[in-house]
């Protein structure tokens, strides 16, 4: 398989801040891969790099085999981009700012192709194309974007919180161009927040943090990472006498024994060891509740906050 | 209550280094001034064939005021109030929309809206800061102006009525802020409103009646509609008349109170002119990142060009009007060749002093065109074009190129108005060669402050825009004000526009201008290779 994306111990410094810190990042052909963390963890910063808007301060980084900084012009003739922030030019219309942005990348050679792609999105999107940037509302400016990076063809689509201002039923029309373009062989970096968007669309995630790469891997991958739930009625059976047949299974975590039930956890990949332990105590009410990927991210971001809580206080003994 | 004095103290603090630059500087100017006429012409004599030549000749009332007799006082004055005024106008409107419009376009003013301080009180707030910077405006020039020398009585006067005409523009400012519905509308109508007032009064001024010695010119009606023509009609040293300030604040406070009567009923971020719908697609022109440039900087090329024009025009046809008053009146020529110094001849003078401010106007376009590229990048449009094949080298170069095109276009229209004036001459041969020189002339100090503020651009992003005006700022100052204030050669040799050449038919030197076409042209050279290795940054 061939790889689209790759970054290996990127770094970049801003002055005193560190944005990127040692970051890793592989991306294949045709894959659609969710880029996900904590604001100001550098994923804007990191698509900027890989764009050759910035430059990297440390590591490398290559797109489609070539640095993005030095090759900047030809790489983009293959790539979509649609910014986190977009701003429109206040004296050109919608529709012109779309045009303008396909005729940039050099979408709009074959004009019949061109015209239907883009009145099919400016239906899907419901978009009024005559009025002017500033006369746009945040969602409104993100769809120019969209529609102009879908409106023409591209080998990699690079997609920066790109549903941000969006309302649900404009997501589904963004999930559908997702899927098409996926269909069509693209390949697809998409950061976000919206974890039923990444859940829906991607193949694979990388979660950064602090400017490093904590996790990457397939959702399945991921899921494996996680614990499984276990939660059981008590039954009548005597509570001391539970917690210590339970805290008897090597497997088990986090045991909370409330209001008549029975929670633990076990790593997803032991829950089978566990299965004899419970059969021979004859619970009821056996519930087993598969890893969800919230609990994973708010496990990353989690810690995240927690890290920042614990600072002022470090610098209070300091 | 609190809160009124909270957004007033964010916009002091906001402001402060810029209004310091503003004030002062308007201040200083009006001093050095003071002193450079009270040198130049500290005869009673000397003021007196002056004041008779510009009477005589009209045209030159439109670029300074209304002649009120030979009292020092009364001539530095006539000489300077409009552009005094017409700098504490310009202080006044972008300080309104910076504060109101801009803010509401960027959606932060929705923050304070939602907060007690409410929709409104940041308008009076605004209105205070703008009263208050204009008052302190006023009392530094009266002042200077004390300082200078002057009586003091009337340079309290003259000081009253800075001040009365900025805050006319600063309602007039507010007024604007609430028809438009960007700040580029806003900050476009408040310039055109300071120069219409700036211009009204000179068409009042040179349609004037004179009196019998020509010392004295009674303001035709149309000064009587502008501002900066209520603050003249104080006769600051002669009459000292507070009364005609009434009509500046009158007029304030009925705009006032329709500013605040509309911004009670309207919504935020809304505006009286509705925004109008364009195109659903782009047409040809639009076809790359060039026809971009293009169009982002065509609006602000067409009213450079009007105003270059306009300059054009009034140059050549007062070159026309000085044969007449050869004859009438040969020793008052005299006295204006000798005042304009060198051997060049009288028309020679007037064409390269005119076309000096063309070239003025020239380079602030260019400088307009390059900062242009940075409000771009700032704004984060840059960076969508720069995500597509479009390398940044050649980015930059466009506006390069936009910025040639834009001198060019500026320069000709000169030109051509220039050319059209000279129907009135008795030697338009001579004349058509000389304002063709002048305006060649022009092109190289307007290629250095292009490739000057590309390098700025290149080097230190987030520093262009003020370093870009700065620098045009003082060297305009000393090309243009500084002979007249008795700079030393050194200081006025760091000044591009000192070294333009002079056109003085064939005897014309134009190495200055080849040095300065060569330096424009390594800056822009050095500014677009340096692209190659420069990373977007981003505003702030
Ligand atoms: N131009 C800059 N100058 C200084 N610091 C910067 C700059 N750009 C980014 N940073 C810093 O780098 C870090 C990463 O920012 P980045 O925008 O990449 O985060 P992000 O992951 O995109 O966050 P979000 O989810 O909020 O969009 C932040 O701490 C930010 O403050
Ligand atoms: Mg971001």
């Amino acid at each position: 398989m061939t790889t689209v994306i790759s970054a290996s111990g990127l770094q970049k410094r801003f002055g005193r801040t560190v944005a990127l810190d040692g970051l890793d990042l592989e991306v294949t052909a045709g894959e659609v891969h969710g880029f996900l963390g904590p604001n100001g963890a550098g994923k804007s910063t990191t698509i900027r790099i890989l764009l050759g808007l910035a430059r990297a301060s440390g590591g490398t980084a290559t797109l489609f085999g070539q640095d993005p900084w030095k090759h900047a012009g030809e790489l983009h003739r293959r790539v979509a981009y649609v910014p986190g922030d977009v701003s429109l030019w206040p004296n050109l219309t919608g529709g012109e700012a779309i045009d303008l942005l396909a005729r940039l990348r050099g979408g709009t050679r074959d004009k019949g192709d061109y015209t239907a792609r883009k009145q099919r999105l400016l239906d899907a999107f419901q978009f009024d194309p005559r009025k002017k940037g500033r006369a746009y509302s945040k969602g409104n400016r993100q769809k120019v974007a969209l529609i102009a990076a879908f409106a023409t063809p591209a080998e990699l689509y690079v997609l920066d919180e790109p549903t941000s201002g969006l309302d649900p039923l404009m997501e589904q029309v963004f999930n559908r161009e997702i899927a098409r373009v996926s269909a069509e062989g693209a390949t697809v970096l998409l950061s976000s927040h919206i974890l039923s968007e990444v859940e829906e669309l991607c193949d694979r995630v990388s979660i950064i943090r602090s400017g490093k790469t904590v996790e990457s891997g397939t959702l399945a991958e991921l899921r494996h990472l996680t614990r499984t739930e276990i939660a059981f009625a008590t039954d009548g059976i005597e509570p001391t006498a539970l917690a210590a047949e339970i805290d008897g299974i090597p497997d088990a975590h986090d045991l909370i024994i409330d209001h008549g039930r029975v929670s633990f956890t076990v790593d997803s990949d032991r829950v089978a060891s566990v299965l004899p332990d419970l059969a021979r105590l004859d619970v009821r009410g056996l519930t087993v509740s598969p890893p969800s990927l919230e609990e994973l991210f708010l496990r990353h971001y989690g810690d995240e906050l927690t890290a920042r809580a614990a600072e002022p206080m470090e610098g209070a003994r300091a | 209550m609190s809160t009124l004095a909270t957004l007033l103290r964010q916009r002091l603090r906001r402001d402060r280094l810029q209004l310091a630059l503003w004030i002062v500087g308007t201040a200083l100017l009006a001093y050095t001034s003071v002193a450079a006429v009270a040198d130049t012409y500290g005869d009673e004599s000397e003021r007196n064939q002056i004041l008779q030549v510009a009477t005589a000749s009209r045209t030159i009332l439109v670029f300074r005021g209304t002649p009120n007799g030979t009292d020092l006082g009364a001539f530095v004055f006539f000489e300077l109030f409009a552009w005094l005024a017409l700098m504490g106008g310009l202080m006044s409107t972008f300080l309104v929309t910076r504060h109101t419009r801009a803010e509401e376009e960027q959606s932060r003013a929705e923050f304070i809206a939602a907060t007690p301080a409410g929709r409104v009180k940041p308008t009076v707030a605004t209105l205070v800061h703008g009263v208050l910077a204009n008052l302190v405006l006023g009392a530094l020039v009266a002042l200077a102006f004390i300082a200078g020398g002057l009586d003091a009585e009337g340079s309290w006067v003259t000081g009253a009525a800075m001040a009365a005409t900025g805050i006319a523009f600063v309602a007039i400012g507010l007024f604007a802020a609430q028809l438009f519905r960007t700040s580029r509308g806003a900050n476009g109508a408040g310039v055109a409103a300071v120069v219409g007032a700036y211009l009204l009064r000179g068409i009042g001024d040179a349609a004037g009646t004179p009196s019998d010695d020509l010392l004295h010119v009674t303001p035709a009606w149309p000064s009587w509609l502008s501002p900066i023509g209520w603050g003249q009609a104080t006769g600051a040293y002669v009459e000292n008349s507070l009364a005609p300030l009434a009509l500046s604040l009158g007029v304030s406070a009925v705009l006032v109170a329709i500013v605040f009567a509309l911004q009670a009923v309207r919504d935020q971020g809304a505006s009286l002119l509705p925004g109008r719908n364009g195109r659903a697609s782009a047409s040809w022109a639009l076809s790359g990142s060039f026809g971009l440039a293009w169009r982002l900087n065509v609006s602000t090329l067409i009213a450079w060009a009007v105003g270059a024009a306009v300059a054009g025009i009034t140059a050549s046809s007062l070159s026309g009007l000085i044969d007449e008053l050869a004859g009438d009146a040969p020793q008052v020529v005299d006295t204006l060749q000798a005042a304009l110094g060198g051997g060049a001849t009288l028309e020679q003078a007037f064409i390269a002093t005119f076309f000096g401010i063309i070239g003025v106007l020239a380079a602030c376009c260019a400088v307009q065109v390059a900062i242009r590229a940075r409000q771009e990048e700032a704004h984060g449009t840059a960076e969508q074009v720069l995500a597509t094949p479009v390398p940044r080298t050649r980015w930059l170069l466009e506006y390069w190129f936009v910025g040639v095109i834009v001198i060019v276009v500026v320069l000709a229209a000169a030109w051509l108005a220039g050319l059209a004036g000279t129907a009135a001459s008795d030697t338009p041969d001579d004349l058509v060669s000389l304002i063709t020189q002048a305006a060649l002339a022009q092109l190289p100090v307007s290629l250095v402050f292009l490739g000057v503020t590309l390098l700025v651009f290149a080097y230190l992003p987030r520093w262009t825009i003020v370093l870009a005006w700065v620098l045009l700022g003082v060297a305009a100052i000393l090309g243009t004000f500084g002979p007249l204030l008795g700079a030393p050669d050194w200081m006025l040799d760091l000044s591009p526009f000192t070294h333009s050449p002079v056109p003085a038919g064939d005897d014309t030197d134009w190495s200055g201008g080849l040095w300065m076409i060569g330096i424009g042209l390594a800056t822009a050279a050095l500014a677009v290779v340096s692209m190659r290795r420069r990373e977007l940054a981003a505003g702030g």
